[in-house]
């Protein structure tokens, strides 16, 4: 049952990729060149939709967070990586899986050079954790938990911002 | 078929992508928990090395970890599954699946050799997942879930990763010096 759960979500989340044009790495060079903003306009709406809905459900108590753990310098120097992979392929993780979905041989060699990738990170993994994550380290934070406030009274109000800027950035140079 | 022939505008507008991408994850940590794709490239890996050469796979902790029991059969990897199979009937049903071997994009800066196009594209994804792994997740798991959640790590991995992304592709295609 929830391996169904799973695919049908996933089958969701894969649809809108490709309907809104996520996938496609035309959209994503033009977002990153900042020629062409839809994606972004995408990403903030998404975000705001997701602050406020999350944070509304865990002031229900019906939220099952997983908030991923803080780790300074090593969280920055991974950050930088993964932009240079997201600009070079057009494509992140999540949408090289549509685009190859819909034929894109590029997309193909991109989720078998992750596969290596993320392969070859798996063992180096205990000396990056010696070198770099060993300091710096302070666990799952959340910002509203730093502040001891309820989630929601600072998602609500971000989320509505980030609502409000997706309207209002301009969507850049169109690509024809 | 030519490369002109690849669909690039987008069949549903920014804010329906937006809302729809939203609901996916409010469903998600409603009943499940928030999405994430990364983590399972590594269980992908995990799982093969370990049907090939169990010995090697059994010694990374790190493995071990991720593809807890050695099996695909989990909600995570099921989800992942569903990404390319709802992508795929999305494309077939909007007429927008396509073979084309290199993007528009790449062909005016680079050309049209698939050779370059390709090599650089499993360059791109090594780097793309050795960040996402080294960062605990990638555009879903930080940006989408744990950004919503307002977590610290996500909002630095998600400015990090943008800054990075935004400078190499305008040093890539040439934009700077140029306006």
């Amino acid at each position: 049952m929830k391996l169904l759960l799973g695919l049908a979500l996933g089958a969701s989340f894969g649809a809108v990729l490709q309907l809104s044009g996520a996938s496609s790495h035309t959209k994503i060079t033009n977002a990153l060149r900042l020629k062409d903003l839809t994606v972004m306009k995408l990403i903030l709406s998404a975000i705001g939709v997701g602050l406020i809905g999350v944070h509304l459900l865990d002031a229900l108590g019906l939220a099952n967070m997983k908030v991923k753990d803080l780790y300074l310098p090593g969280l920055l120097v991974a950050g930088l990586i993964f932009g240079v992979g997201f600009a070079v392929t057009g494509y992140c993780p999540g949408t090289a899986l549509a685009a190859a979905a819909e034929g894109k041989p590029d997309a193909w060699v991109t989720i078998l050079g992750g596969l290596l990738g993320a392969l070859v990170f798996a063992f180096m993994f205990p000396d990056v954790e010696t070198y770099l994550l060993s300091f710096g380290q302070y666990g799952p934070v959340t910002i509203h938990e730093s502040f001891g406030i309820q989630g929601f009274l600072l998602a609500v109000p971000l989320g509505g911002l980030c609502l409000w800027l997706a309207a209002k950035l301009p969507k850049g140079g169109a690509v024809r | 078929m030519t490369n002109d022939a690849e669909p690039v505008a987008p069949i549903i507008p920014w804010w329906a992508g937006g809302l729809g991408i939203g609901l996916v994850l409010i469903i998600a940590v409603a009943l499940v928990q928030p999405i994430g794709v990364s983590t399972q490239y590594v269980v992908l890996d995990g799982v093969l090395l370990h049907e090939i050469f169990p010995d090697v796979a059994s010694q990374s902790s790190y493995l071990a970890a991720a593809a807890g029991g050695w099996t695909l059969a989990t909600y995570e990897f099921f989800f992942v599954v569903g990404i390319p199979i709802g992508a795929f009937l999305a494309s077939l049903a909007t007429k927008r699946f396509t073979t084309r071997l290199v993007p528009r994009e790449w062909i005016h800066r680079f050309g049209s050799m698939p050779g370059r196009r390709l090599v650089w594209s499993f360059i791109g994804g090594f780097i793309l997942l050795f960040g996402a792994r080294f960062g605990g997740g990638c555009t879903s798991g930080h940006m989408i879930s744990g950004v919503s959640q307002l977590a610290v790590s996500s909002l630095i991995f998600s400015g990090a990763l943008f800054v990075s992304a935004i400078v190499t592709a305008r040093w890539l295609y040439g934009d700077w010096g140029k306006r």
